[in-house]
């Protein structure tokens, strides 16, 4: 782009007459009008090819920031699992698929143990996650451990718990 | 002379169409400006300029229902949920009047939560008709999924029931 500035600009002055009685100004440049409709689109397209200001990576993972985005994920996915099985209990049973309780637990207990546990183990680690960030968050909503050292306190209080629940809940 | 040829390259490019002018303006050149690299992880949405770029940003007309209400009808539910997770399993037995409750908190905390996923990633002045399908989908869904949950509980074994038999299966 620089170069083709310098480059036209050179051009330019080389086209200037040395005295305007013999030569009129060579244009090198043309124009051209836009309607004052066009003005939005413009700035649309001008503002997609804008750089994006750096986000989520350039952050130091603390956990503060990493804990608040588990509980929207762990709360995601345990929703997920409940919406998925329970709207395929109601899509599933025209088409003759019997997703009842009994049959779907009975297709799950003929599992490898090892499989069992290794779904288990991240369920029973959103769960516990989730509940436990869950009641830290009631805790701020009464306005108590609203400061750095008390949200340092309660998460690295709540990663704890969360692991004795997960293992807690494997065993029950 | 500097500014004329400066100011004529700023109007070809604006003159140019939206998509010539994605093309007119590589990564290359924009990355040209910047020490990092360009990071493509969520890239800009359609970019819309409604009114004037002068005009000031619309403030909301104040509503309790989606303030104050609506907050605390959130943490009512959320509180709820802590006694209505522990209790029937702690206790042991399925008591439907229990089940029923765990169950119409579940649905509205999974659909609160799944709401503000679709509030926050679908944002209504960017993608107007992929926010309206998702609000809509998610309603459908949380309509089935409570339809489901009802037959659970009314044809089946119940919910904490149901719970336990696959956690012990």
């Amino acid at each position: 782009m620089l170069s083709t500035r310098v480059l036209s600009r050179s051009l330019f002055r080389s086209a200037r007459p040395k005295s305007t009685t013999f030569f009129t100004p060579r244009r090198m440049l043309t124009t051209e009008s836009i309607p004052a409709s066009s003005a939005n689109s413009i700035l649309a397209a001008q503002r997609l090819v804008r750089p994006v200001s750096p986000h989520l990576t350039i952050y130091q993972p603390q956990l503060t920031w990493y804990l608040s985005m588990t509980t929207r994920i762990t709360g995601v996915a345990l929703s997920g699992v409940f919406y998925l099985y329970a709207i395929g209990y109601v899509l599933a049973s025209p088409f003759g698929v019997d997703m009842s309780v009994s049959n779907v637990s009975k297709k799950w207990s003929e599992l490898n143990g090892a499989v069992k546990t290794v779904v288990k183990a991240p369920l029973a680690a959103c769960f516990s996650f989730h509940f436990w960030n869950g009641v830290r968050h009631l805790v701020w909503d009464t306005g108590r451990e609203l400061t750095v050292r008390g949200v340092y306190r309660t998460g690295y209080g709540v990663l704890g718990l969360t692991a004795l629940g997960t293992v807690g809940l494997l065993f029950v | 002379m500097a500014s004329t040829l400066r100011s004529s390259a700023a109007r070809r490019f604006l003159a140019a169409k939206p998509t010539s002018a994605i093309r007119l303006l590589p990564q290359t050149r924009v990355a040209a400006f910047h020490a990092s690299q360009r990071h493509q992880i969520l890239p800009p949405g359609p970019q819309v300029v409604h009114g004037t770029v002068n005009d000031p940003v619309p403030v909301p007309t104040p509503n309790a229902t989606h303030g104050s209400y609506h907050w605390a009808f959130e943490r009512i539910i959320a509180l709820g949920m802590i006694p209505l997770t522990v209790a029937p399993f702690a206790a042991g037995t399925a008591n439907p009047a229990l089940d029923a409750a765990l169950g119409t908190a579940l649905v509205l905390h999974s659909h609160i939560g799944f709401d503000a996923c679709v509030t926050d990633y679908f944002p209504k002045r960017q993608y107007p008709k992929t926010r309206s399908f998702m609000v809509w989908l998610l309603r459908a869904s949380t309509i089935t999924a409570a339809v489901g949950l009802f037959s659970i509980q009314t044809n089946d074994v119940g919910l904490t029931e149901g719970i336990k038999k696959f956690w012990r299966a």
